[in-house]
């Protein structure tokens, strides 16, 4: 029957027959030139003028109204005591700017533990925001595990969304090469950037944590988040890595949770055993002085974290918080 | 020409939309088992053990009335993107694999937990980062080797593995879903190691804190060369002295490490304090008694004392525990 069918095949149906292959042919050409990837999958570089610098979100600050230590078990009362005694919000965000909120939001943990910012504290510092007149809030992070697990476990992407944050997930096209002046790690690396690429003033927020590698998490060691690639290589020089972050990094404000701290077991935990209450809370425009004050909530010195004096060093901030003159409160 | 001679005929028109019809349940079929598989049926990643004659399903570990949101599985040079700082202590302690899955209550999406299974190769490594992680005042589980509950969840040592959980609150009932998962852990996840750790048998029972060996595998009281390291507690009244033992392959091995240790000490501005036994050192480390002992292949010692009465108490019990137990000679 097939051989018959052929024979019967007309001049037409031929050439129908033939024009539907001849465009199949070439939309299935067009779509592979298309789809080509002309320079194959990308190494962690770029050339120089693409690298990108993290804009500086600093503000003056001097002795006196640079660091507040809060006391009080309450985070949404001891966050904005220790915001008004610096001055109050107005002073870090004024109306129209975009503000871009940086909280630790590492693991898929639930707030329970303290490995990741607190949802409330979160959610209390982007109200302040708004208050202040900020146009927009968001709040991002690129965190350890899953991004949308981390967001949810924590109760952070909720939180910040009912406050009126928006909630940014990392996505690749995030990350732009950076290299750090002077920086011994931080060379034509992938960071965390878009998200921070057009904000007016950048907030980190912290919780006071043991870590097995770094003897504490904190400010400085908040802002690893920022980096892309394999950044688990830094943790071969730990101390170096934060001690660049804070060089890399200049945070508008930064605020340091003590309120309940992960005394051992950091900076994962797993356990309320791990926490410690401590209610306290230290709002600062300097990260080395905030991390420098706040170690002591870990039973620790400054001297006990190379980080802090390498930072210090490189002009990120001073370990010697006392001659900053703290403006302490209770609530 | 013939039109109808182009044209199928009603057989083959049946024929044709059949098989239409059998590619498209063919696709949709695939579809939906591809959006909920279980890889467990491919033997692929979501096993316990990398060993072929010891594995189950880490599916098959859920409680009842819950079920498995998701599983992961990490190995060696990724275990950091799930537990970031924390991993060098696990890998340089001989981990091979990581399987982690969370199981949420059909009737309360609140309340989920993950389970952590850490395969580290033996059970000495699984002691050790069972051990050294231990959280302080904890009640230990009567119906296990090496297991102890927290507030919030159990944690606990089966033959390789290291097993702990996070809960996502303290709950009741969530803690009766863990032991129920801890207990289909201990029945059907075959260990195939030796289970005995003899060198736990060589600290005498006498004023012992029970449950508070711990063992250092690398780098014991901060001094590198300081390896396999058992430590325990014994009190008195108020006091706590720490007692520390390692049994070397050789007396020679023994004796090495004995010399090392205490070159140390002194090297880091211990002073050596007078005895009359080669064989015996004690330096004053800044207002701490450390003695330091070799007999046959074993080190032993008290760490960091105040009480130097005590601390020499608990070094000759140790001594003569050995000589009871015929590890070494009586003189």
């Amino acid at each position: 029957m097939t051989e018959q069918k052929d024979k019967n095949l007309g001049r037409r149906q031929f050439l129908t027959r033939t024009g539907k292959a001849a465009i199949s042919i070439a939309a299935a050409g067009t779509l592979s030139f298309l789809l080509y990837d002309t320079k194959g999958p990308s190494r962690y570089s770029a050339k120089s003028k693409d690298l990108v610098t993290l804009p500086d979100f600093s503000i003056p600050h001097k002795a006196g109204d640079t660091i507040s230590i809060v006391e009080g078990p309450d985070r949404k009362q001891t966050v904005a005591k220790a915001i008004e005694l610096l001055g109050g919000i107005e002073r870090f965000v004024r109306q129209g700017e975009m503000v871009a909120i940086k909280p630790n939001v590492a693991f898929a943990s639930p707030p329970m533990l303290g490995a990741t910012a607190q949802p409330e504290l979160v959610a209390q510092v982007v109200t302040l925001c708004y208050k202040a007149g900020a146009a927009q809030v968001i709040v991002t992070d690129n965190p350890i595990n899953d991004p949308a697990s981390c967001f949810t476990l924590s109760g952070i992407g909720k939180a910040a969304s009912q406050a009126g944050a928006k909630v940014i997930l990392p996505r690749e096209y995030h990350f732009r090469h950076t290299s750090l002046e002077g920086g011994k790690l931080i060379k034509n690396w992938p960071v965390f950037y878009k998200p921070f690429e057009n904000v007016d003033k950048l907030i980190g927020i912290a919780p006071v944590k043991h870590h097995a590698r770094a003897g504490a998490s904190m400010t400085m060691k908040n802002f690893y988040g920022l980096l892309g690639g394999r950044r688990n290589i830094f943790h071969q020089d730990i101390n170096t890595i934060i001690a660049e972050l804070a060089m890399m990094v200049k945070p508008t404000l930064v605020i340091l949770d003590g309120t309940e701290v992960m005394m051992t077991n950091g900076p994962t935990g797993g356990s309320v055993s791990d926490l410690k209450r401590a209610n306290t809370l230290f709002a600062s425009c300097d990260m080395v002085a905030a991390d420098s004050f706040g170690c002591s909530l870990l039973n620790l010195k400054s001297a006990d974290l190379p980080y802090l004096a390498k930072a210090e060093a490189a002009g990120a901030g001073t370990t010697d918080y006392q001659a900053l003159k703290p403006k302490m409160g209770t609530v | 020409m013939d039109s109808t001679k182009g044209k199928p005929k009603k057989l083959e028109s049946v024929v044709s939309f059949s098989l239409l019809a059998v590619l498209i349940i063919i696709t949709i079929t695939i579809l939906l088992t591809q959006s909920d598989y279980d890889m467990t049926r491919f033997g692929v990643g979501a096993t316990i053990s990398t060993s072929g004659t010891d594995t189950i399903s880490i599916s098959s570990l859920n409680p009842a009335n819950y079920q498995k949101l998701s599983e992961e599985t990490y190995l060696a040079d990724n275990l950091y993107e799930k537990i970031n700082g924390k991993a060098p202590l696990y890998i340089e302690s001989g981990f091979v694999k990581l399987s982690t899955a969370r199981f949420v209550n059909k009737n309360d999406e609140s309340l989920w937990m993950e389970l952590f299974i850490f395969d580290m190769e033996g059970i000495k490594n699984a002691f050790s980062v069972y051990s050294v992680q231990r959280r302080p005042d904890v009640e230990f589980l009567p119906d296990m080797q090496f297991g102890y509950r927290t507030n919030d969840a159990p944690y606990f040592v089966h033959g390789k593995y290291y097993v702990e959980f996070i809960a996502s609150s303290k709950s009741d009932e969530l803690f009766k879903a863990m032991m129920e998962t801890a207990q289909k852990i201990q029945m059907n996840l075959p260990i195939n190691v030796n289970t005995q750790i003899p060198e736990l048998s060589f600290f005498p029972e006498e004023n012992l804190v029970a449950g508070s060996h711990k063992l250092y595998l690398e780098s014991a009281f901060g001094f590198e060369g300081f390896t396999d390291i058992f430590t325990a507690q014994y009190k008195f009244d108020d006091e706590i002295i720490t007692a520390f033992l390692s049994r070397k392959d050789s007396a020679a091995e023994a004796i090495k490490s004995f010399e090392s240790y205490h070159k140390f000490l002194i090297e880091n501005g211990g002073e050596e304090a007078p005895s009359n036994n080669p064989n015996v050192k004690y330096v004053d480390f800044y207002g701490t008694l450390e003695i330091v002992t070799v007999a046959g292949p074993f080190v032993f010692g008290i760490h960091e004392a105040e009480n130097p009465q005590l601390a020499s108490k608990v070094e000759k019990m140790i001594l003569n525990k050995l000589r009871e137990m015929g590890k070494i000679p009586n003189k």
